[in-house]
C-alpha cells in the first residue's frame, strides 16, 4: 500500500453499534485531494452512519478518522474542518437567506464587513442574489438546496459530506443539480463525500464509488471497475445490467474454472479454488448474445418481455429453471427475438466475471 | 361533502351557538362589571349617575395602589421563575430524555397534578408547607434544619413556592411543542457550520421556540393575576394580591369597589397580552 502524499479524509476501521445493531463494521476508507467519492447502498446499509461519524455528529465505538491528516476522532462537529449538506436541507427557518448563508463566517469569527461582502461574492455565484432577504419556507425545492449548499460552501471547508442531497428535489431538476455540483467540485478543489442509494448518481458523478451493504464496504474502485467487474454477487445483483450465476466448482485447470449449477455448466476464467466449492459470477447483460460458434457458455430461454429505451433495446429472459436474464441490444440494431419466443444465447468466456471467494471484498486502497 | 369556506353562510351559521354562549357567559358579564364601577352616589342601582367616584377613591389610597404594584412585581417574579423551570423542563423532556416511554411517563408525572382543580392543588400545599408539614418533617429528619421553618406556611415564600409548583407546567407546555417541532438536523447543521453548543442553543434553538416562551409568560402571567385561591390558602388572611382584594371587597358588600379592581386587573391583563403579541404573532404559530 503506497501512501498517498497527502490524504483529505481516512477512515481505518470504523466501527459503530447501535445496541444488538452493528451500523458500520470495519469500514476502511482514503480519500485523496478534491476527489469526488460517493458512498453508494440500499438503505440501512450504514452509508448514512459512516458520514455522520465523518461529521463529528455520531462517534464511532473503534477506528480512526482523519482529516487533512489530522486526527479528528473524538472532536465535535465544530472543531472539524468539514461542511454537510443534509437530506432536507436544514435551512434555519427564522433566519433570511443572507443571515443562513453568513452564518458559518459568524462562527468563525470574521468581521462583520467581510461577512457581507463574502455573503454578496457567494449569492452571485449560486445566482441567488435576489433571494438574499427571503426566509427559507418560500422558497422553492430548488432555491433551498442552492441555499443549503452556498451555506455549507462559503466556509471553504476540506470536505463537503451530503447526505442524499438532490433526493429531495423534483425528479425534473436532478439532472441539472447533479451537472452543476460535479463542476462545482472540480472548480473548488472540495472533496465531496455523497451518500446516495441511486446508482445512476453515484457512477455518473463519483471518481471513485465505494459500495456498502450489512454495514460492510462490498466494493470500492472506479465506477467502470465496478460496473464491469462486480466483486460479490451483492454488488453484481445491486449495480444494474448484471447477470449472476451460483454454483460448484467441477473442475480447474489452466486458468479455467468450469462451474456447474441450476442453470447448467460453465466456462469462467479464474483460479485457486478447490473442486466442489461454492462459486458465482456474472456477465453483464450487453455481453451476451445469440449464441454463435465462438461461444463456449451457452443458455436456452424465453423472452418474457422487450423493453425498449433508445439507446438499448432491454430482453427479459427466462430460463428453464424459471430463474430470470437480462440481456442487452444496441437500440438501433434490429430485434432479434419477440415476446414469447424462445432461443438459444451466448457469451464468451472471457466476459464471465468471477466474484470472490468470500462475501465481502477487503477494502482496498483509493485510486488517487 | 366540500369543506366550509370561510365568510360562507354556512360558516356564519356555525358560529353562532358559541357566539351566543360566549355573549351570555363573558361579554355582557364584563360589560355589567364594567358599568356597575362607573355607578355613583348612594344607592346600589342601575339609576345611579355614571361617574369616576370609584377610580378616583382606589387610587386616592395609597395601600391599594401599593397593592397593584405587589401584585405585578409578585407575578413577574412568577414570571421569570416559572419560565426558567418550565424551559428547563421542557428541554429536558424534548432533547436530554431520548427514550420516547421515559418521555411520556415524566410529561405524565409532571401532567396528571393538573388534573384536580386549582383550588384543590393551592389546599393540597399546605400539609406540606406547615410548621408539621412534610417539608419541615424532611428538613428535621436529615439535619438540614433544627427547629421547623415557619416561613413556608402563611408567608409569601410560600406563595410563590406552591405558584411555582402550579403555573411551571404552563411556561412548559408551550415550549415542549416548540422545542419537539425542531429537526434534530438544525442543530446538527448549526454544529457543522462551526457553532458549539451554547451558541447553538442562542442562535437557533432558542429563536424557534420564543413564541412558545412568549405563550408560556402569558400563561403563567394571566393565571398568577387571576390566582385569589393559592394566596388565601397558603398565605392565610395576612396576605392578599388584587384578586383577593376583589373578595374582600365582594364580602363587605362593596360591589362598586370590587368592580373597580375587577376592571382594572383585567387592564392589566389585556396590556399584558397586548405586549406579548407585540414580541410574537400567536396566530401564525401553525404557518412556521
Amino acid at each position: 500500500m503506497e501512501r498517498l502524499p497527502q490524504l483529505d479524509l481516512e477512515i481505518r476501521s470504523l466501527r459503530k453499534r447501535y445496541g444488538s445493531f452493528t451500523a458500520v463494521d470495519g469500514v476502511s476508507l482514503e480519500v485523496g485531494k478534491g476527489q469526488f467519492v460517493c458512498l453508494l447502498g440500499p438503505s440501512g446499509c450504514g452509508k448514512t452512519t459512516t458520514l455522520r461519524c465523518v461529521a463529528g455528529l455520531e462517534e464511532p465505538d473503534d477506528g480512526d478518522i482523519l482529516i487533512g491528516g489530522r486526527e479528528v476522532t473524538r472532536d465535535p462537529p465544530w472543531q472539524r474542518d468539514i461542511a454537510m449538506m443534509f437530506q432536507d436541507f436544514a435551512l434555519f427557518p427564522h433566519m433570511t437567506v443572507a443571515k443562513q448563508v453568513g452564518f458559518g463566517l459568524e462562527m468563525l469569527g470574521k468581521p462583520r464587513a467581510d461577512i457581507a461582502k463574502r455573503v454578496a461574492e457567494v449569492l452571485a455565484a449560486f445566482e441567488i442574489t435576489q433571494l438574499a432577504d427571503r426566509k427559507p419556507t418560500s422558497l422553492s425545492g430548488g432555491q433551498r438546496q442552492r441555499v443549503a449548499l452556498a451555506r455549507a460552501m462559503i466556509t471553504e471547508p476540506r470536505i463537503l459530506l451530503l447526505d442524499e442531497p438532490i433526493g429531495a428535489l423534483d425528479y425534473s431538476l436532478r439532472e441539472t443539480v447533479m451537472i452543476e455540483l460535479k463542476q462545482l467540485q472540480q472548480r473548488s478543489g472540495i472533496s465531496f463525500i455523497w451518500v446516495t442509494h441511486d446508482q445512476n448518481e453515484a457512477f455518473s458523478l463519483g471518481d471513485h464509488v465505494v459500495v456498502m451493504n450489512h454495514a460492510r464496504i462490498e466494493q470500492q474502485g472506479a465506477p467502470e471497475d465496478i460496473l464491469q467487474r462486480p466483486r460479490t454477487p451483492f454488488v453484481a445483483g445491486f449495480v444494474q445490467g448484471n447477470n449472476s450465476f451460483f454454483g460448484k466448482v467441477a473442475q480447474a485447470d489452466g486458468g479455467m474454472l468450469r462451474i456447474e449449477g441450476a442453470a447448467g455448466s460453465f466456462l469462467v476464467p479464474g483460479g485457486g479454488r478447490a473442486i466442489g466449492s461454492a462459486a458465482s459470477f456474472s456477465i453483464r447483460a450487453e455481453r451476451m448474445g445469440p449464441a454463435g460458434p465462438q461461444h463456449e457458455n451457452r443458455l436456452s430461454v424465453r423472452c418474457v418481455t422487450v423493453e425498449y429505451f433508445g439507446s438499448i433495446r432491454r430482453y427479459i429472459l427466462e430460463r428453464a429453471g424459471g430463474s430470470v436474464l437480462k440481456l442487452d441490444q444496441f437500440g438501433a440494431e434490429p430485434a432479434w427475438l419477440r415476446t414469447g419466443e424462445t432461443a438459444e444465447i451466448g457469451w464468451a468466456t472471457a466476459d464471465c466475471v468471477l466474484h470472490d471467494a468470500e462475501g465481502a471484498a477487503a477494502p482496498e486502497l483509493v485510486a488517487a | 361533502m366540500s369543506t366550509i369556506r370561510a365568510r360562507s353562510p354556512a360558516a356564519y351559521w356555525l358560529a353562532l351557538p358559541a357566539t351566543l354562549w360566549m355573549m351570555a357567559a363573558v361579554v355582557v358579564p364584563v360589560g355589567m362589571i364594567v358599568w356597575v364601577s362607573f355607578w355613583g352616589g348612594r344607592a346600589f342601582s342601575p339609576d345611579s349617575p355614571l361617574t369616576f367616584d370609584n377610580y378616583n377613591r382606589f387610587f386616592a389610597n395609597r395601600t391599594y395602589l401599593g397593592l397593584v404594584l405587589e401584585t405585578l412585581r409578585h407575578t413577574a417574579t412568577m414570571m421569570a421563575i416559572c419560565g426558567v423551570l418550565g424551559y428547563a423542563i421542557a428541554y429536558f423532556l424534548v432533547v436530554k430524555v431520548r427514550s420516547a416511554r421515559w418521555r411520556t411517563v415524566l410529561f405524565l408525572a409532571f401532567v396528571i397534578p393538573f388534573w384536580t382543580s386549582a383550588l384543590i392543588r393551592a389546599i393540597a400545599w399546605v400539609p406540606f408547607l406547615g410548621v408539621n408539614g412534610v417539608i419541615n418533617q424532611m428538613l428535621l429528619a436529615t439535619g438540614l434544619a433544627e427547629k421547623p421553618v415557619e416561613v413556608f406556611l402563611y408567608s409569601r415564600t410560600g406563595i410563590s413556592m406552591a405558584q411555582v409548583s402550579l403555573y411551571t407546567l404552563m411556561a412548559s407546555g408551550p415550549v415542549v411543542y416548540m422545542l419537539a417541532q425542531i429537526p434534530p438536523a438544525l442543530r446538527e447543521a448549526a454544529m457543522t457550520l462551526k457553532a458549539p453548543p451554547v451558541t447553538v442553543f442562542r442562535r437557533v434553538i432558542f429563536p424557534l421556540t420564543l413564541p412558545g416562551v412568549v405563550i408560556g409568560q402569558v400563561l403563567v402571567f394571566l393565571n398568577v393575576m387571576a390566582d385569589f385561591a393559592t394566596v388565601q390558602t397558603i398565605g392565610g388572611n395576612k396576605i392578599a394580591l388584587l384578586p383577593n382584594l376583589v373578595i374582600n371587597f365582594y364580602e363587605g358588600a362593596q360591589h362598586r369597589a370590587a368592580a373597580v379592581v375587577a376592571v382594572l386587573l383585567m387592564l392589566c391583563m389585556l396590556a399584558g397580552v397586548a405586549a406579548a403579541l407585540r414580541v410574537v404573532d400567536i396566530r401564525r404559530l401553525g404557518a412556521t
